[in-house]
């Protein structure tokens, strides 16, 4: 009754008639084991082949060494006499089985699984007896286990042994070996999801390798299910592979079997016809070795400097400076003091914000640096921080704490703390702008070791820290300033509009996320926060009665109240109406998937990875990728258009931006199509940039909209 | 003092709405680990209708199963996968046994009918769900029987792959194997992160429509 079930599964779907079927009572069901030797004797020490034969019923399958998407190899336990060794299992080269989805790969009707015995060099002349067990899997449309113990009995004798009756057979086997030549160049790459076989024929040999397919060897490397389109560059043959969504891990090497199609062999002989491919697999990353730690690091350095003169962060920081100016009563020790405080108010922050991003990458967010632009809730909340410094600047509001200059404080409170968390805050003002200027940059160096890139970070900070720290140790530089005085209001009054302006962008940033729906709500949110700020500046406290006071606050807290809602009802909106991503007439959306494809069709795609806030992809989109001449240039090279929006979040761009060493945007990328590794092109992108490297591309876009148009 | 607390404040809750707003994560329709969960809703061999999204705040096995593979079998006949079904749903795991099979096809039942063979092998799961288009299947990926995925409560994909990892073990010897999904639950539900998030499935292949 134990195998009842499997009987009643097993004919409930198959035709059975014989009442054998399905039974354990056959070990072996619809397949036979048998064990044959290539010589009639043994010679002591002298190594022979063996063969374990598989005779498979029609239709049923046994697996290769890597069974591809489901199956198992067979496995051999050998039981030999004292003294004697079985070698590895000698695979030869499978075919591809397919059942919807997935594939597999192994043999039908016979296959015979090669190995060497090494007997021991002193050996009595009796007869040996070699046995070995087999486990298989036999699969048709249903999969069954098989066990079968097979043994081959042979005579010892000192002389050479002589060819036995399946010597013959043995040796057509072997002609199913693969083979490796060192005649074949052959060379591996990865790049974006995808594997490369480029196999570069001996000058003699002219093989036509279309239909040709690779075997890897390794289990959980390629999407097997998916077709390996073949491209000729010159004389090599370029085989294209999609990566396995089960590869956790790329290996140095990339192993397996490349399998020439039925007639076709690899050398003039026509002998063979798969050949072994094991060599080192070249990354991408370990491409980009140039790029050194102390260049990036320079470069940080820089960027931090020029983030003082962000419209985001410059009114910040000069009036943080003038209010130095004011406080020239300081003594020179207490300035530089300030300006360290400041410094490590800004690193420190740099470096809570890189950790805010490696502790969610650790916890498995697919984000990358302008993580925080892609939060329509933190957009909310930096247009509301904006629209508070330009009310305050504009001095329609000062509440004490409030206060982010310190112009208008009392000399007393200029303490070290202050200049501290003004660093901070001035840091957090910056987070908005480095990620429109220099979301490539930093997010080159979020893909770098922790440590490497926590060092990026710091530099970030003591770049945009620098000017500060730079004037108030040499405070001879403010005697060149006018005394303090109305110029400074004035001053204030001018920086406002920097600041509204910053909060005008974000508001079309989350526009771009939650829809005109969401802006409106956020608009309204603003309004009365607007309100609030100038009902509270009505009535400053120091002027009225403390009753009125809490009567102002009160009313001015529940109106803020209401705006921050309003806002986050806005951000709401999000899931709605952002994922409807335009894809106007030439540019279409991006996927992964399709790149691949197209690539492996051997057509080149330029992808635009960009998002709304950033603004230095906004200005080269409707500049340089606007321009008809560029426009004309992509399609006489017949190259496919795409724009990837990262906007929001979105986990497929963000694991191609990691695949090209990025996390961030801008990034622009030329696939050329012909598996040739894909071209990076710089950030500020000219026509002539982009021109230049379509150039590079083979001027073959008529022949190939030939071959395209019959699949299109 | 005043200062630095209405600055620290406004840090504090500006990086808040950072992390929240990264965080509130859409579902997609891949099954990718570190990524919510591809939603569906089948239909359970007893009558009701599951909705993977109304799960959230639960862990949820997803495992793929054909009562006619040896594989499935083999797990069920040793008592494996019945006594790790109780384990788990004794500790609030949500269990679903997905059959992609299509009609005709080994390992497809009516309602009724799956429900009586799944007696007879012991199966202690939440609930049999069917999925004869094999569309969840697809969309999940799932490749053989069983093949295995594991949700945690924010409903983030948190394992896919193999039972374990011993594809040909015997009866006996099939609950001394490394079994993946235990350590992935016992992981994620002492708060670690999970140290093999990815394994290859093993098994039959899943009997989708052709």
């Amino acid at each position: 009754m134990k195998f009842g079930l499997v009987w009643a599964v097993v004919c409930g779907t198959l035709i059975c008639s014989s009442s054998t079927y399905g039974q354990t009572d056959d070990p072996s069901p619809f397949s036979e084991a048998a064990l044959v030797g290539e010589f009639e004797w043994i010679a002591p020490g002298t190594r022979f082949t063996v063969g374990v034969t598989l005779k498979l019923d029609e239709d049923w399958h046994s697996y290769w060494i890597n069974p591809g998407d489901v199956g198992e190899p067979i496995t051999l336990t050998w039981d030999l006499p004292l003294g004697f060794s079985a070698g590895p299992i000698q695979w030869p080269y499978p075919e591809k089985i397919d059942a919807g989805p997935l594939r597999s790969y192994g043999y039908s009707n016979v296959v015979t699984f090669l190995v060497t015995i090494t007997p021991p060099n002193e050996l009595s002349e009796f007869p040996v007896t070699l046995s070995t067990t087999a486990d298989w899997l036999i699969c048709k449309d249903v999969c069954l286990f098989a066990q079968e113990t097979v043994s081959l009995s042979l005579p010892v004798r000192e002389a050479v042994p002589t060819p036995g009756p399946y010597f013959d057979e043995i040796a057509a086997v072997r002609a199913k070996l693969p083979v490796r030549d060192p005649a074949w160049t052959i060379e591996a790459s990865h790049y974006s999801n995808s594997f490369a076989l480029r196999v570069s024929p001996p000058t003699d040999a002219a093989p036509d390798l279309q239909g040709a397919y690779f075997f890897p060897a390794q289990l959980m490397l390629i999407e097997h299910a998916v077709d390996q389109p073949m491209s000729k560059d010159g004389d090599a043959f370029v085989f294209a592979m999609q990566q396995s969504e089960y590869a956790t891990e790329l290996p140095d090497r990339l192993q397996g079997v490349l399998v020439a199609s039925e007639g076709q062999y690899f050398d003039t002989a026509r002998t063979v016809r798969a050949l072994e491919i094991d060599v080192p697999l070249r990354t991408e990353s370990n491409q980009n070795t140039s790029t050194t730690l102390p260049i990036l690091i320079l470069f940080a350095l820089v960027g931090g400097l020029l983030l003082n003169l962000m419209p985001c962060v410059f009114p910040v920081l000069s009036i943080k400076l003038l209010s130095l100016a004011e406080h020239n009563k300081l003594d020179n020790a207490n300035r530089v003091w300030h300006g360290v405080a400041f410094a490590a108010g800004v690193v420190v922050s740099f470096l809570v914000l890189a950790g805010l991003l490696f502790a969610l990458r650790a916890a498995g967010s697919q984000i990358g640096w302008g993580f925080q632009l892609q939060s329509p809730l933190f957009v909310a909340g930096m247009a509301f921080l904006f629209l508070a410094i330009g009310l305050n600047l504009f001095g329609v509001f000062d509440i004490r704490g409030f206060t982010f200059t310190g112009l208008t404080q009392s000399g007393t409170s200029h303490s070290l703390t202050r200049s501290c968390l003004d660093g901070a805050l001035a840091t957090l003002v910056a987070t908005p702008c480095t990620a429109p200027f220099m979301g490539a940059a930093l997010g080159a160096a979020v893909v770098l070791p922790t440590a490497q890139a926590l060092a990026i970070f710091v530099a970030l900070g003591l770049g945009m820290a620098a000017p500060y720290v730079i004037l108030s140790t040499f405070p001879a530089l403010f005697d060149k300033l006018p005394r303090p005085g109305q110029w400074m209001e004035t001053l204030k009054h001018v920086l406002a509009f920097p600041m509204l302006g910053t909060s005008v962008w974000l508001a079309w940033v989350f526009g771009n996320q939650a829809g005109v729906n969401g802006l409106g709500l956020l608009l309204l949110g603003l309004l009365l926060f607007a309100v609030a700020a100038w009902i509270v500046g009505r009535w400053p406290s120091v002027q009225v009665t403390s009753s009125v006071r809490i009567v102002t606050r009160g009313i001015a807290l529940v109106i803020t109240c209401m705006g921050i809602l309003s806002a986050y009802q806005g951000a709401q909106q999000q899931s709605m109406s952002h994922t409807d991503v335009t894809s106007d007439g030439l540019w279409s959306v991006y996927s992964t998937e399709q790149v691949q494809q197209l690539s492996r069709e051997g057509r080149p795609v330029f992808v635009d990875f960009t998002a709304a806030w950033c603004l230095t992809c906004q200005v080269n989109k409707k500049t340089t990728l606007s321009s008809s001449t560029l426009l004309s240039a992509f399609s006489q090279k017949d190259v496919v258009l795409m724009r990837a929006d990262w906007t929001s979040r979105n986990a497929e761009i963000t694991r191609a931006l990691e695949s090209h060493g990025r996390s961030g945007v801008p990034l622009y990328v030329l696939y050329r199509g012909n598996n040739d590794p894909p071209v990076l092109l710089p950030e500020v992108l000219t026509e002539s940039i982009v021109v230049d490297a379509l150039a590079l591309l083979p001027n073959r876009a008529e022949s190939l909209k030939s071959t395209i148009s019959t699949d299109t | 003092m005043k200062e630095f607390h209405a600055s620290a404040y406004l840090i504090v809750l500006l990086l808040v709405l950072a992390s929240i707003g990264v965080k509130q994560q859409s579902s997609s329709d891949e099954a990718e680990i570190g990524e919510p969960a591809p939603v569906f809703t089948l239909p359970g061999t007893d009558g009701e209708s599951y909705d993977l999204e109304s799960l959230q705040g639960e862990f949820v096995v997803l495992e793929w199963l054909n009562f006619g593979c040896p594989y499935v079998e083999r797990h069920y006949r040793s008592g494996n996968m019945p006594a790790l079904q109780k384990e788990f749903t004794e500790k609030g795991v949500r269990w679903l046994s997905i059959v992609s099979s299509a009609p005709g096809t080994q390992g497809y039942y009516e309602s009724e009918e799956m429900n009586v063979q799944n007696e007879k092998m012991g199966g202690m799961q939440s609930a049999i769900l069917l999925d004869p288009e094999g569309d969840v299947g697809k969309m999940y990926g799932a490749k053989t029987t069983p093949h295995m995925y594991v949700i945690d409560k924010e409903g983030v994909l948190i394992y896919k792959g193999g039972i374990d990892d011993q594809p040909r073990a015997s009866y006996e010897k099939t609950k001394l194997a490394n079994n993946y999904v235990r350590a992935a639950l016992e992981e994620a539900m002492n708060g670690d992160e999970v140290s093999e998030a990815i394994s290859r499935p093993y098994g039959c292949s899943v009997k989708y429509k052709k």
